[in-house]
């Protein structure tokens, strides 16, 4: 009887996401392997920190270092000039510069090849034109470009142009990639994911395009973990914590937290689990 | 099992296109083959209710010709303007066009029509706009239902139903099938439509409506993919061809659309006979 | 896992404990599926002692509600506890399989059909 393939998918939630890192905690401890790690969104930044091998620690002060507010904070002018209409408009719109980011991105991962990680590591961003998931995988990408692509949040950074083609945030088209796992012969996939919070009160038309952006994001988000429940042929286990506080975009400070809430939901599913793997 | 399967038809989101449901209809009346239910969302709840109540296709297609005009989007740019700039609040309760007209022609349309006045059982779907899930309406008057089915978001302020706020259908479950699996349909035709991509964004408009797009589309084929493997018998696709780029309000093309969802519809037939044992 | 059946008038109750799980679904399936070619109509699991279904244990739950749609029957559940109900939502399956918060609920919906 051959060992069950482990797949670990981290789709989109930003800062939520580190409780992937609480998960890696357990499994290291309980001796439990992950054949292959997916990473959507912000869960590509963590799923790249565990295909890597990276001890939860490094994680954790490398998260500190790139993801800070000032990575959104400056203007990408163009943009405003777009708006306007004084410059000609086209795919390459995002209110934010994203000089900042991709300079923390290669300050974090350097030159690393997306081929060149302990663990099979599987990135996933969204075509902009055909609105098609695109898998990254292997030595045809750096890690920094399928990062920079997968984090591109709509309107904020601009689509990322490799090669001929640019490519947006993953989660539009599915904020929780189980079906790549699937796909790549995973056996037992660990699915850590995360709805996007609603509006309590809506003031704002920005207000108002983010409920509407959380309704389609969240539907489909379900709607795909729906249709990977029924494909599969063994098991999904979703771990998705939920917290006592909204945790916000730039939440940095909450991490400790998060990581122990991931740690408890693994220790919740983890005697199933272990049953999983010896049967 | 009962004496024939039981049939279901749903129309998913797709503006002025889901006319071709009209000439799917048309077809059916012809070989005499019953529907059991009608399902509708967003655009498609027009022409389901229209089918439901058995109305005539030409008294449908007058009613879309009244109703569905570029003249609901009558000030869109300046209440866009003004809410960008806070000179006006924007609530959940807001929209960029005057609510009061689209209701209007929606009374006007509908009148005091009720759910349990149709010939064939009808459900209509929205989005409950502040907790994100399918609303199915299937009581009460038909046009309250429509009109919050159809508010596309940002466009058209949600509407209230039953204390809750809803908006349209297709944001949580453009093609919505499962509301005939759960009725126990056995056999489901399920026309639906792809909202088309741009390939030049020469716009902040544009961009948005491409972006939209993609998450639309991508629910779309989701959930049907989910509800594919959900459902215990068949589900036949009718998804009509248009070699023509239409606009959300070209309502001149109805002709064109009724008639390329009645060649899809002839193609399905032979299947679909078979299938209920005809 | 414990499973037990009753008939009650034309709605044939089968109540599940414990996990339904990759491990225990089979024979939960086994329980269910002699009900079914016994000729059962109305057939309603009682979820209120399963604490935790997996992904694996709904699939076998919607094969019963196929099993019996197929036979121009029908499949509910009752008494389905609040953490089996997120995953049931996160799974789609709120949307397929009608839901009743007590079986005497769950019978009565048979009634007239």
């Amino acid at each position: 009887m051959s060992a069950k393939k482990v797949a670990l998918v981290i789709g989109s939630g930003s800062v939520k996401c580190a409780a992937a890192l609480g998960l890696m905690k357990v499994f290291e401890r309980e001796k439990i392997n992950v054949d292959m790690v997916v990473g959507c969104s912000g869960g590509s930044l963590y799923a790249a920190t565990i295909a890597l091998g990276w001890s939860t620690q490094k994680a954790i002060d490398e998260t500190l270092r790139l993801w800070t507010r000032d990575v959104t904070a400056a203007r990408n002018w163009g943009a405003y000039l777009q708006l306007f209409g004084l410059r000609r408009f086209d795919e390459r719109f995002g209110l934010v510069n994203d000089k900042l980011i991709r300079r923390r991105l290669s300050e974090a991962f350097g030159n690393t090849n997306l081929g060149n990680t302990q663990i099979p590591l599987f990135i996933t961003a969204t075509d902009f034109y055909s609105g098609e998931q695109e898998v990254m995988h292997g030595s045809q990408y750096s890690l920094q470009d399928a990062l920079r692509a997968s984090i591109s949040i709509p309107y904020i950074f601009a689509p990322h142009k490799i090669g001929e083609r640019y490519f947006v945030d993953g989660y539009l088209s599915d904020p929780l990639p189980v079906g790549v796992a699937i796909r790549e012969g995973a056996d037992v996939i660990i699915a850590i994911g995360f709805e996007s919070p609603y509006q309590t009160r809506v003031s704002s038309i920005l207000r108002y395009a983010f409920e509407i952006s959380s309704i389609t994001s969240n539907n489909l988000l379900q709607s795909n973990y729906a249709f990977h429940n029924l494909a599969h042929h063994s098991e999904i286990i979703p771990i998705m914590p939920e917290f006592e506080h909204r945790i916000h975009l730039f939440d940095t400070d909450k991490i400790p937290y998060v990581i122990d809430a991931g740690e408890r939901a693994t220790e919740e599913q983890l005697t199933y689990i272990r049953k999983l793997l010896e049967s | 099992m009962t004496e024939h399967p039981r049939l279901g038809l749903v129309i998913g989101s797709g503006s002025v296109k889901c006319a071709a449901s009209l000439g799917l209809w048309k077809v059916l009346e012809r070989e005499g083959i019953q529907l059991d239910m009608v399902v509708g969302c967003s655009g498609g709840s027009m022409y389901a209710t229209g089918i439901a109540f058995g109305d005539d296709v030409a008294y449908i297609e007058q009613n879309t010709l009244s109703l569905w005009t570029e003249d609901l989007m009558a000030g869109y740019t300046s209440n866009l303007r003004a809410a960008m700039t806070g000179e006006v609040r924007f609530t959940e309760r807001s929209g960029l066009v005057d609510a009061e007209a689209a209701t209007a022609r929606i009374a006007s349309v509908y009148g005091e029509r009720r759910f349990d006045q149709t010939k064939i059982p009808l459900s209509i779907v929205a989005t409950d706009f502040m907790t994100g899930e399918p609303a199915v309406l299937s009581q009460g008057r038909v046009m309250d239902a429509i009109r919050a089915s159809i508010a596309i978001p940002m466009i058209f302020p949600p509407y209230e139903v039953d204390g809750r706020l809803l908006t349209d259908g297709a944001v949580s479950n453009p093609l919505p099938v499962d509301v005939a699996i759960m009725e126990g349909c056995n056999i489901i035709l399920a026309m639906g439509f792809e909202l088309p991509y741009r390939s030049r964004m020469r716009s902040f408009n544009a961009v948005q409506s491409h972006l939209n797009a993609v998450y639309i589309n991508n629910i779309l084929r989701a959930t049907y993919a989910f509800y594919n493997l959900a459902h215990h018998a068949e589900i036949i696709p009718i998804l009509p061809v248009f070699e023509k780029e239409i606009g959300n309000f070209d309502t001149a093309q109805l002709p064109y659309i009724i008639a390329q969802g009645e060649a899809e519809a002839e193609a399905q037939i032979p299947y679909l006979k078979k299938l209920m044992g005809l | 896992m414990e499973i037990n059946s009753r008939t009650e008038n034309d709605v044939t109750i089968v109540a599940v404990s414990g996990s339904i799980d990759a491990l225990t679904s089979e024979q939960m399936l086994a329980a269910f599926m002699k009900e079914i070619e016994s000729g059962a109509a109305h057939l309603v699991a009682d979820l209120s002692g399963v604490e935790y279904t997996s992904s694996a244990g709904l699939r076998c739950l919607l094969t019963v509600q196929k099993e019996m749609r197929q036979k121009g029957g029908d499949f509910r559940l009752a008494g389905v506890q609040p953490n089996v109900l997120k995953i049931l939502k996160l799974s789609g399956f709120t949307r397929l399989i009608k839901m009743y918060d007590s079986v005497a609920e769950a019978a009565a919906s048979f009634s007239g059909e």
